[in-house]
């Protein structure tokens, strides 16, 4: 009986998994064909004739490769300096270094735009691209760094000794090519593959930071909200189709790669050592003081220029401290949204996505432990049908949404305040599955079979071994599921139709006007308010992360 | 060969003092001692991957008590054996020696076959073999064995031990032997020193 219920809470979720995930992004794709017709080479070629989207895929591709080349030669060797030597206050400096993963891009962007004030760039035309290669660079450095610097900090210090022994180690060169090279190359790939997807998929930090540029990402957010219509704008369907198509196969092409080499990583991956014993080292204070300055530094600038306002008066700009900024954003009127509104919005979208996300991710994570035994194969297919979704960018998402919505019923959606809650539900609950599913797969057999033989009923087994073992990574999974519905921005700017579902980051970007001094500060002070719940819920989180867990997410 | 001469190395406290030791070509040697007496921190000193407090170590006449680790010519096999998981058993060999004739390491070592076997599929014994048929293949002028034989069953250990010092001994490939077993450093070794 029990079993019989397993199975159908299992089959359950799969079948809402596909509902929620497959549908939307289906009859999107319905609504786009039949609007503009199916004909492939006309979606490809429309991408190259319309201005809008002319050159986009170079600049996507182009930026995307720099982003990824500049944030592997600044985190490398800060991976390396914090996993081989002994650092005071450890675990603060590496919250601080992996912190920006955390932060939402739209802070990022502020941020950076923040800094780009200070340092008097923001006229500057030829600066902006440098700036968002610097951007991408700061958002991934934490990839870089969870993905690499586990292995070094736990890698037995006997290999490294061997092969200096070895003639093969007898030079550095040697030992690189041999050694280092090897044992680090699968996590420097993998990790270099996650930056060129998130760099590729950028939107936040393109929208805010270029001076128009466009990534398909974003070309596909600005022209989506004219999609779908009939016998309007038809080139408009035929350039998200081949945006869409382009996006989806490089996204899948990387991420195949990345799991490819996780896996291989993973087997690859010596046995952590207990005996590891770290030195200090003085002057790696020149690479990870830099380091610590550079990743604070858009946080910093953020609080700041929420307390600056800036006015011009006879043609001289004037700065004074004021909290102008945070009365401006949380100020009750009848025309604007109000902070508080945001915040609301944004914590309840995040706490239902939470309610809706973690059991929804836990089962399809325990489905593909259960089905790992009897049916290897069906397991793998799960596997892989839970990944899909991180080759759907985020604004493909909101477009699925948006567009799939329409065509059931379109008032409904214009008034049906839940609606963001479906695409924050379809981001995050792929996360949930990949880091509960690693956790479900470490638990040891003989801990169930003890609680059997001891006469524990499955409830029982359930609440008193299986939760107390998984608490860390479900504590990890539903704060990474809250931090990352309350500052998604992609698809909620491309959902939000309706002022009553204001989320805190489409309040930042709304209000953001670098012309006027007082809703400039106050989109930095909204900004300020999302950056503070993201320390807090990822400094609180950390406490519970399992030790050596691979360094994913 | 290898001369070793008032060594002294201490941590907490004193590990040894004004130890010394000539090593003939082709001699085995082995010492013992029991845990925490300095015996292996002897072998690491020796090998260059500890300093020494003072003495000096000649090998061939040539002083290396400066010399890093990997420009002495000494070769370590450690107590469990390290084998490189990312490289097959034939890749592990490689690290000895480029151009070796691989799979008659392995024969020699009674592991035929075993050229493409992944690492993790080896058992203690059969890493110990891959581990001494490497440390072979690049021809060291001392070979220090780190307790090699502890983390082996009593019986594989006995043969292992046998068909180590069979190898050695064919090589004329000097080695020292540290174990807290003195059985196993009688068969072992020409000369048992206690630490």
């Amino acid at each position: 009986m029990l079993d019989m219920l397993k199975k159908a809470a299992n089959a359950s979720a799969v079948a809402a998994y596909l509902i929620l995930i497959v549908v939307p992004l289906w009859l999107a794709l319905d609504r786009l064909i039949w609007v503009s017709g199916f004909d492939v080479g006309n979606w490809f070629n429309s991408l190259d004739e319309n201005y809008v989207s002319q050159d986009v895929i170079a600049f996507t591709v182009k930026q995307a490769i720099l982003s990824t080349i500049t944030t592997l030669a600044i985190g490398i060797p800060i991976a390396w300096q914090l996993g081989r030597y002994k650092w005071p206050l450890q675990s603060l400096i590496k919250s601080i270094l992996t912190m920006p993963f955390v932060m939402p891009s739209i802070v990022a962007a502020i941020g950076f735009l923040n800094l780009m004030d200070i340092l008097d760039l923001r006229g500057n035309s030829d600066t902006w691209f440098t700036i968002l290669i610097i951007a991408h660079a700061w958002f991934n450095l934490s990839l870089v760094i969870r993905f690499c610097e586990p292995v070094l900090s736990t890698l037995d210090p006997r290999l490294e000794e061997q092969i200096r022994l070895l003639p093969s180690g007898k030079t550095l060169m040697g030992r690189v090519r041999h050694f280092w090279g090897p044992i680090m190359a699968p996590s420097i790939i993998a990790a270099a593959c996650m930056t060129f997807v998130f760099s590729f998929t950028s939107f936040a930090l393109v929208k805010l930071i270029t001076l128009g540029e466009n990534t398909i990402e974003s070309m596909m957010a600005s022209i989506g909200s004219s999609a779908g219509i009939e016998g309007y704008r038809i080139s408009t369907n035929e350039i998200i189709l081949g945006g869409s198509i382009i996006q989806f196969s490089v996204l899948l092409i990387s991420l195949w790669l990345m799991s490819w080499l996780a896996q291989k990583r993973q087997s690859l991956l010596p046995k952590a050592s207990q005996k590891v014993v770290k030195t200090h080292n003085p002057y790696g204070w020149v690479v990870v003081g830099p380091a610590i300055l550079f990743s604070l530094a858009p946080l910093i600038a953020v609080i700041l220029k929420s307390l600056r306002i800036q006015e011009r008066k006879k043609d001289i700009a004037v700065e004074y401290w004021s909290f102008d900024g945070w009365r401006y954003a949380f100020k009750e009127t009848s025309s604007l949204t109000s902070g508080w509104e945001a915040l609301t919005n944004s914590l309840s979208y995040a706490f239902i996505t939470l309610a809706i996300a973690l059991p929804l991710g836990w089962l399809l994570a325990q489905t593909i432990k259960d089905l790992e035994k009897k049916s290897p194969n069906l397991a793998r297919i799960v596997d892989v049908a839970t990944m899909l979704p991180f080759a759907v960018s985020s604004v493909m998402i909101g477009l699925g949404v948006t567009i799939g919505m329409i065509k059931i019923n379109p008032q409904f959606f214009y008034d049906f305040w839940f609606t963001p809650v479906l695409a924050h539900v379809m981001i995050t609950t792929p996360f949930v599955v990949r880091i509960i599913l690693p956790a479900l797969r470490s638990i040891e057999p003989a801990y169930d079979e003890c609680g059997m033989v001891l006469g524990m009923s499955p409830i029982k087994r359930l609440f008193y071994l299986k939760i107390p073992i998984l608490s860390g990574s479900i504590i990890i999974a539903a704060t990474f599921t809250i931090a990352m519905s309350m500052g998604e921005f992609g698809a909620s700017w491309v959902v939000t139709r309706n002022s009553e579902w204001t989320t805190l980051p489409i309040m930042i970007d709304s209000i953001r006007d670098p012309y006027n001094p007082v809703t400039n500060t106050a989109s930095n002070a909204v900004a300020a308010v999302l950056m503070l719940i993201s320390i807090i819920l990822f400094t609180w989180a950390e406490k519970f992360r399992p030790k050596r867990d691979g360094g994913m997410f | 060969m290898l001369r070793c001469v008032n060594l002294t190395k201490s941590f907490d406290k004193m590990l040894f003092s004004e130890f010394n030791l000539d090593l003939e070509p082709g001699e085995i040697v082995a010492i013992t001692g029991p845990s925490g007496s300095g015996k292996t921190t002897l072998l690491r000193c020796i090998c260059g991957l500890e300093r020494l407090d003072s003495g000096s170590i000649f090998l061939n006449s040539v002083n290396i008590t400066d010399l890093k680790p990997e420009m002495r010519g000494v070769g370590l096999i450690f107590q469990k054996p390290v084998l490189y998981p990312h490289l097959s058993v034939e890749g592990n060999l490689k690290l000895g020696s480029k151009k070796g004739d691989f799979s008659n390491a392995l024969n020699e070592v009674g592991l035929p076959n075993f050229n493409k076997r992944r690492i993790e599929t080896l058992s203690g014994g059969e890493g110990q073999r891959v581990a001494l048929a490497r440390a072979l293949l690049a021809k060291p002028a001392v070979l220090l064995l780190d307790e090699p034989f502890s983390s082996i069953d009593d019986e594989l250990s006995d043969r292992l031990v046998k068909d180590v010092k069979k190898l050695l001994k064919d090589r004329e490939c000097p080695a020292i032997l540290v174990t807290h077993n003195k059985k196993i450093a009688q068969n072992f070794a020409d000369r048992v020193i206690s630490l």
